[in-house]
């Protein structure tokens, strides 16, 4: 405060005489510093400082009266000013965003153009897969929204250098690039010793699929999905094995459900319905889905070991070669046994080494096991 | 060269209000406590001095009339800045401002009009007395032929008030009370304005639109900041002028995000995000990827100081908004 | 005490028409005389025929001024060209004195807002007629204070009811316009009647010159029906006003002999005695009266005026009605100064709506 008033002095008196002084205009003084010695009718009272300041005048001499609430003293500085008539107005502190210098006049640059080119989701997933580009795309839905029917009509009308990939191709075209974009794959590869196996049993897949089962159950951190943008895990309660098949067509992935719950002849049908499906083309969509780790057996074509690529949001892949007659070191003699090359790529985004390396363990030994 | 200095908000109006008044002869101010005492706010600081009663007139403390006759001194030409001292009191002059601001040029088929400014202090938070944190933009925003315009910084109160008294028809510019002093910017003296019906993109993302405007942004931004750090990418609009509304700019970004999240102080029901939200459905309900979202004070009278933060919308509900709309997947 | 206070009262003739005392001096023009009484037939011809064409639907509601002919006319006649005239809704006598054409008048009262777009020069500025009651006094008030700000010599006249004395909105501007001492006249056009609620019933004022006092300004009273001590009255406080000694309220203590509007039927409420007393006080009977006494008007002029005056409005009316309908797209056009672009497809909506209407409602 600037002024500072006789304050009251207690049991109901309501003036005092001055006797002494104990500041001047000019003193600099601290709270509680006694300013001045007044007399009341019943006692000499010291009246100290309310605040630290400068003292710009002092009101009264010695022996002048003074009432309770008249200037005593005036402080040095301007009026301290609350810059409001009601409530507390929060002053500045800190940072705020709203202190920010930028901002941008209307839409950002980024959302005219979206506006520009207003798609609904459906539409653009479609111009995606079709590689449509949607620039300058007349749309005719309400308000200028491009439809599925203006990106079909789009694509049948593009020109093309070189044959368009379509369908299948394309969506593998796309799903590689994007897989390599964000997977950080590290392969391990060993040999399965499967001279243990009956005679003549030469088909793994099923053998395959439940050792890569046993192998999930003693790694899981292989049978998850993985969100590279908001690194986040999402443990699978169920093994589903993506199996990759090769048709005239392409690949096709279907989808061996609940691995671990099925005994080997459910499993072999299982197989061998997906096979015929995926052959024929009467797979519906939804089994091409949701498989949690995936199996590429290219061992029914050519080939030993592969680092085949992983589609997010899988973390693991495991792909199996040829089974071929190898010389092997057994008791400390060489032998012929046959030998099935296992390959094991994971993500080590969300992977570790050790569990890699652990799985295809476990993986390996049930594989050779007899049954 | 113009001078610049750093100021909060109402400095920043402070330094618009000099301006003005001195560019222009037309200009005057007049309100409740604007002359020699600069306004209860200090809005209105050093205007008196300067330029006199002839040109910053004290009124007697009569709202109605204070409306009425800053209508009449437009209709003469001059550009009248009245002071509703808080918003709390403008009802008062409702009648002028509906029944005679807004449609006096539409009536008079031109012959007349109203290039009036009534600025009022906004909205709640500074624990102030009852009837002293209203925030009932919507019943102004809803009348053809007024202006409403809520600046959120001091740059942005300096160059909309400029526009706003330049506007040859009526402008009500709220104030928001909170951010009065609680954030300072440095703001250049250079007499520019800034667009009245045009929304500002204060910051630009890809996954989520929050739409806002008054002291809600404060919050608004700081959710954003938040959201950033767990990944959700936000672009902030500043709506700015709530009548007429820049639907272009909103459309624009929620037609890039598919996703809408509007943070209001005022009540819920019949609140401008309502409009906003219908707009937003109307023309993008192919493209939106989840519904459009409020974040607003409740349906109820706004608590007294007490209780008031409980009312308004804070930072956790912002988020929580957030992560509601983000979850939906199309 | 206040209300023992003398509010000053002024009438000149009688309802003969015969001078009480000394008359003013300007009553020596007979020019002045002659004109103010043609002027006052003009309004009653013309108010007559807007009641008729209400009655045929080829106008809306109209709030008839059949008595208060004098008020209307002397104080449109007592204001100059630079002046501004802030009227009520009663106001048709002023605003013919004012200039503004019988087409702008029917065009207003038929619904259409072009009536209040008028482009008389002597009325560019004058506010449209006010619906909301007493709320064109705080209007009459900016209008004043402009004058003050930039010290112009010109005053702002505002008119209202009896009614309109009880609102907040003519207390308050009664009160600033003497705290700040604008140039205007508040010219209370008492006729009695606020459409069913007497006098008496509202106010306890004395009378309604008084509530000046409160506000610290000049109150008196005129005889309404006398033209010429309503053209003195009115005169002198614009004169005032001019030279900046501040505001005058007249109130002028007239009758309403019409109802409040044509919507309205005063015979419910008001005794049909009452009503023939009161036209043995109308304005314009009294006038004659004097202009013959002062050889200045006989039989033979009467009707030919009376034929002058038929003949005028009825080619005004027939002006009116060939008046083509308004283009709708103006409701969006003087929104504002310029249409912002997110109201476009509206106004295309609300042109094609209207081009679906057939015909048209009048009245």
């Amino acid at each position: 405060m600037k002024q500072f008033k006789l304050p009251d002095l207690g049991e109901g008196l309501q003036e005092a005489e001055i006797v002494e002084w104990h500041v001047k205009a000019g003193d600099s003084v601290e709270l509680d510093q006694l300013l001045v010695s007044v007399e009341t009718a019943k006692a000499i009272v010291e009246v100290p400082s309310p605040r630290a300041g400068v003292i710009g005048r002092c009101f009264g001499e010695a022996g002048d009266l003074l009432h309770v609430g008249e200037p005593l003293v005036e402080f040095e500085g301007e009026a301290e000013d609350s810059g409001t008539v009601v409530g507390n107005l929060g002053q500045a502190s800190g940072q705020s965003d709203l202190a920010a210098d930028d901002f941008i006049i209307g839409a950002a640059g980024s959302s005219r153009d979206a506006w520009a080119v207003r798609a609904s989701p459906q539409a653009r997933k479609l111009a995606e897969r079709m590689g449509v580009a949607l620039d300058g795309l007349p749309g005719s839905g309400s308000g200028g929204l491009i439809t599925d029917a203006d990106v079909q009509r789009a694509a049948a009308a593009q020109p093309t250098t070189g044959e368009a990939l379509r369908s299948v191709r394309r969506t593998m075209a796309k799903n590689m690039a994007r897989a390599h974009a964000e997977v950080v794959p590290v392969t391990i590869v060993e040999d399965a010793d499967l001279h243990r196996w009956p005679d003549g049993a030469r088909d793994p897949m099923v053998r395959l699929a439940r050792a890569i089962a046993r192998a999930c159950q003693a790694e899981p951190a292989l049978n998850v999905a993985f969100d590279g943008a908001r690194l986040s895990v999402t443990r699978h309660q169920h093994i589903d094995l993506g199996v990759a098949v090769d048709t005239p067509d392409g690949l096709f992935v279907p989808v061996l459900r609940d691995l671990a719950n099925r005994d080997a002849e459910d499993l072999r049908q299982g197989l061998a319905r997906l096979r015929a499906d995926v052959l024929n083309r009467s797979i519906p969509p939804r089994e091409l889905m949701g498989a949690t780790i995936t199996l590429s057996n290219y061992g029914t074509l050519f080939g030993r070991y592969a680092s085949p690529v992983i589609v997010p949001p899988q973390v693991a892949i495991i792909g199996a070669g040829v089974i071929r007659d190898q010389v092997v070191a057994w008791d400390g003699q060489p032998a012929i046994h046959p030998v099935l090359p296992v390959s094991l790529t994971v993500d080590h985004r969300a992977v570790t080494g050790g569990e890699a390396a652990r799985f295809l363990k476990v993986l390996v030994e049930d594989l050779q096991a007899a049954d | 060269m113009a001078e610049q200095s750093t100021l909060c908000m109402v400095e920043a109006i402070n330094l618009a209000l000099h301006r003005a008044m001195a560019d222009d002869p037309d200009v005057v101010v007049l309100g409740e406590d604007v002359g020699p005492n600069g306004g209860v706010f200090r809005a209105t600081v050093g205007l008196h001095e300067r330029f006199g009663f002839r040109r910053v007139m004290d009124t007697p403390l009569a709202e109605t009339l204070i409306t009425g006759i800053t209508v009449g001194m437009a209709a003469q030409g001059l550009k009248p800045v009245a002071e509703i001292q808080f918003m709390g009191f403008i009802y008062a002059g409702m009648e002028h401002l509906i029944s005679h601001a807004s449609r006096l040029r539409s009536r008079t088929r031109g012959r007349l009009s109203c290039p009036m400014v009534l600025r009022t202090p906004h909205g709640g938070g500074i624990h102030a007395p009852e009837h002293h944190g209203e925030s009932t933009e919507a019943m102004l925003a809803h009348v053809p032929g007024l202006r409403v315009v809520v600046p959120s910084s001091p740059r942005r109160a300096y160059g909309l008030l400029l526009a706003a008294i330049a506007d040859p028809d009526p402008v009500i510019f709220l104030e928001p009370s909170r951010l009065y002093r609680s954030v300072r910017q440095v703001v250049e003296d250079d007499g520019q304005v800034l667009p009245l019906d045009t929304c500002f993109t204060l910051r630009e993302g890809q996954d989520l639109t929050l739409v806002s405007w008054g002291a809600a942004l404060k919050e608004t931004l700081e959710a954003a900041g938040r959201l950033a750090e767990q990944g959700i990418d936000c672009e902030v609009i500043d709506v700015a002028t709530l009548k007429p509304l820049d639907t272009a700019t909103i459309l624009a970004s929620v037609s890039k995000t598919g996703r809408c999240v509007i943070v209001h102080e005022a009540a819920r029901s019949y609140g401008p995000g309502a409009e906003i939200a219908a707009v937003v459905q109307e023309q993008l309900f192919h493209v939106l990827h989840a519904p459009v979202q409020r974040v607003t004070g409740f349906d109820c009278v706004i608590p007294y100081a007490r209780q008031e933060m409980a009312y308004l919308p804070d930072v956790d509900s912002i988020c929580e908004a957030a992560y509601r709309t983000m979850g939906d997947q199309p | 005490m206040p209300l023992s206070v003398r509010i000053p009262y002024t009438r000149y003739l009688d309802d003969r028409g015969q001078a009480l005392g000394e008359l003013p001096g300007w009553v020596d023009d007979p020019e002045l005389l002659l004109e103010l009484y043609r002027q006052m037939n003009l309004v009653r011809v013309f108010d007559q025929k807007c009641i008729a064409l209400q009655r045929t639907g080829q106008i809306g509601t109209y709030a008839s001024t059949l008595g208060q002919e004098a008020v209307g006319t002397a104080l449109g006649r007592a204001m100059t060209a630079e002046d501004v005239l802030i009227p009520y809704y009663r106001d048709t006598a002023v605003q013919l004195q004012r200039g503004v054409e019988i087409q702008d008048i029917l065009l207003y009262w038929g619904g259409d807002e072009r009536g209040s777009a008028w482009s008389t020069p002597t009325a560019a500025e004058d506010f449209p007629i006010c619906v909301p009651i007493a709320t064109q006094a705080c209007h009459a008030c900016g209008v004043a204070s402009a004058f003050r700000i930039r010290q112009q010599p010109r005053v702002a006249v505002t008119t209202c009811g009896d009614g309109a004395t009880s609102k907040g909105d003519f207390l308050e501007s009664l009160n600033l316009a003497g705290v700040w001492q604008l140039p205007l006249v508040f010219v209370v056009n008492n006729n009695q009647w606020a459409i069913s609620v007497p006098r008496s019933l509202q106010s306890a004022a004395p009378t309604l010159a008084h509530k000046a006092l409160a506000a610290g300004i000049p109150g008196e009273q005129v005889d309404g029906n006398d033209v010429l001590a309503v053209y003195d009255r009115i005169s002198a406080a614009i004169e005032r006003a001019r030279a900046g000694k501040g505001p005058t309220l007249v109130e002028c203590v007239t009758y309403r002999l019409g109802d409040h509007t044509t919507s309205d039927d005063a015979s419910r409420y008001r005794p049909a005695e009452e009503l023939s007393e009161a036209w043995k006080h109308e304005p314009i009977g009294r006038l004659q009266r004097f202009l013959h006494q002062q050889q200045l008007w006989d039989e033979r002029r009467e009707q030919a005026l009376q034929q002058e005056l038929g003949e005028r409005v009825n080619a005004a009316v027939e002006q009116f009605r060939a008046i083509p309908e308004a283009d709708p797209g103006a409701a969006f056009d003087y929104l504002y100064q310029q249409l912002p672009a997110c109201y476009g497809e509206q106004r295309d909506a609300l042109l094609a709506r209207a081009a679906t209407m057939t015909g048209g409602e009048h009245g």
